[in-house]
């Protein structure tokens, strides 16, 4: 039910990134440094959040893959297994972003969402054309009227980022929370 | 037209029955008398017996009087509950939130009890209580315990209560074919604490023109033919249903503009249906998943509300997979409704919190059919009664004003 974590690739017990210095290569995913294809990867989980952060779903949607797969998951210590309580292909998220400015929501009523995050590992496949990404993240939320800041969920972004004509773009992203109870009220904006 | 500050609390020009005053929501002494006048005397629902499945598994919950409970399924496979509680020094014996244990043994000083609430270990017992005091006497205090229909684990701490049915008195009989034809399962579990008094959200539950809130509502029910024709049906001690409707998912565009598929065994497949029982409990179905909400009212204006979803035991991967999209599509944490009933609730907490100088909450709509109010007056009919005050006018402020 649950979507696995992206296994990392590694080459030789390292990651790739410390297997292959930098130099010019050419490489089916038409970057020519590793630097330029680190960058292309972090910039684009970086702008995921930017985008959600500013409620530029058609931007968001535009960073992801044709194939995209968005999950929420999160390990219930109540019933003992993992739940679902996200999942979309790019159809379906489309379908849910277009509909939420019509939904009453906190994010547009009265709080502001901001996402921050750190990348941890990216690592990549023997041909460069994906990698993987773990990354952490906070959500917070500020309400507008005063300017108050709450944390409302810590969790990780395992990220899939296909990697095709110099370009990175979104696979699949499973967020997996660790904090199950979202602040007052939930939360209609997937993170 | 604008009102003054003496018109804006004068109290309304209806019959008492018809509106509460709002310092019900807020006053904290009015809590605690509803903590020993209501919670601790009704039956109240705490978990589904797919939370026990086996032997041995307990579950961990919490009583609406704020008391800790352990549900635990023994060898026999009977369900029985008792205070998590530690009759040596009090501490709580069960930390994790579900588990299987054979034996119940506080972390404290290692006393253990059986799944039948014996005390079966006294560390160091006759040394330190030679024949004073023995296993006999500090057994775990069991709560009674009942399973209804549908397979629902209730619980009443007041040992001298009244049988579960009678309780109930009907209210769950429309879902008599639901929750009979196959055995049903628990799918999805989550809980929020919201800053709102219990009867707030109760309110939202029990009234259908909230569905003006929703998107999601407005479009698949309150637009559609029948909607208004809906009557509601009381029950004793508090309790009501509603008829059911056919409901129309695609005329939501959060759906693509398909109609759900796949029905419930024992009902239709698109038939929404609830019932809610006086003091805090929601069956709310609308195929292909059931939804409960229970609650733990912490204080005057917060509450932890636990939201659970039911589907089919037995159900295919397919089927579970789809019952557990459609239930979290809208009643999930990131759903649709859920979070817009949560934001309403809240907010008429922020407004009416200032207590004394609050206004009344008005219950006045008689049009015999889905936006009547006889649902919130029959649930305040039956707090005036168990907590000896009239709900319009809980501290006789108006027959003072009335002496003067």
């Amino acid at each position: 039910m649950v979507t696995t974590k992206n296994p990392p690739k590694k080459v030789s017990g390292k990651s790739a990134t410390a297997a292959k210095p930098h130099r010019k290569k050419k490489v089916e995913s038409g970057f020519e440094t590793l630097f330029e294809r680190e960058k292309a990867v972090r910039e684009l989980i970086a702008r995921t959040c930017l985008t959600m952060d500013a409620y530029d779903f058609n931007g968001y949607l535009d960073l992801c893959h044709d194939d995209y797969q968005y999950t929420i998951t999160t390990y219930s210590p109540e019933l003992r297994k993992d739940i679902l309580w996200l999942d979309h292909d790019k159809v379906g998220m489309k379908t849910l972003l277009d509909v939420l400015p019509l939904h009453a929501s906190d994010h547009f009523l009265r709080l502001t969402m901001s996402r921050h995050l750190s990348v941890y590992t990216v690592d990549y496949s023997d041909a460069d054309t994906l990698a993987w990404a773990v990354s952490g993240l906070q959500v917070f939320n500020t309400a507008k009227d005063g300017g108050v800041t709450e944390l409302l969920s810590v969790a990780k972004y395992f990220d899939k980022v296909a990697l095709e004509d110099g370009k990175a773009s979104m696979l699949s992203r499973e967020v997996r929370l660790d904090t199950r109870m979202l602040g007052e009220t939930g939360s209609l904006i997937p993170f | 037209m604008p009102r003054t500050g003496a018109q804006w609390k004068s109290k309304p020009n209806l019959p008492s029955t018809h509106y509460v005053d709002s310092q019900i929501y807020t006053d904290q002494s009015l809590f605690e008398e509803e903590r020993e006048k209501i919670f601790e005397k009704v039956w109240s629902l705490v978990c589904h017996e797919s939370e026990v499945p086996k032997a041995y598994d307990y579950r961990r919950c919490q009583h609406m009087s704020g008391k800790e409970l352990l549900v635990i399924r023994g060898k026999d496979m009977k369900i029985r509950t008792f205070y998590n509680q530690c009759p040596h020094r009090g501490n709580v014996i069960a930390f994790e939130p579900s588990g299987n244990a054979k034996r119940l043994t506080c972390i404290f000083h290692l006393w253990s009890f059986d799944t039948k609430g014996n005390s079966v270990e006294i560390t160091r017992e006759k040394e330190g209580f030679q024949d004073r005091l023995s296993k006999k006497d500090v057994g775990l205090r069991e709560v009674k315990t009942d399973l209804g229909a549908g397979g629902f684990v209730w619980v009443n701490i007041n040992d001298d209560c009244e049988p579960l049915e009678d309780f109930i008195d009907g209210s769950l009989d429309c879902f008599q074919h639901e929750f009979s034809t196959k055995p049903l399962e628990i799918i999805s579990y989550h809980k929020t604490i919201v800053p709102t008094n219990y009867k707030l959200w109760h309110d939202t539950n029990r009234e259908l023109y909230h569905e003006y809130l929703h998107r999601h509502n407005r479009m698949v029910a309150v637009s559609q033919p029948g909607y208004f024709d809906r009557l509601y049906h009381i029950f004793g001690n508090g309790h009501m249903s509603a008829d059911p409707m056919d409901t129309r998912y695609d005329a939501y565009e959060g759906y693509g503009g398909e109609q759900r598929k796949l029905g419930w065994p024992g009902g239709g497949d698109t038939i929404h249906k609830f019932s809610d029982l006086f003091p805090t409990m929601t069956f709310n179905l609308r195929p292909p998943a059931l939804r409960i909400d229970t609650m733990v009212p912490l204080g005057p204006d917060k509450t932890i509300i636990e939201y659970r979803g039911l589907g089919i035991k037995g159900d295919t991967p397919a089927e579970r997979a789809e019952r557990f999209c459609d239930h979290n599509a809208v009643w999930g944490p990131f759903g649709r409704n859920l979070s817009e009933d949560q934001i309403a609730v809240v907010g008429q907490m922020i407004a009416i919190r200032t207590g004394r100088n609050s206004s009344y909450i008005l219950h006045g709509r008689e049009e015999n059919g889905a936006h009547d109010d006889i649902c919130l007056r029959h649930y305040y009919g039956e707090w005036s009664e168990r907590m000896g005050r009239s709900a319009a006018d809980p501290f006789n402020e108006q027959a003072a004003v009335a002496a003067e």
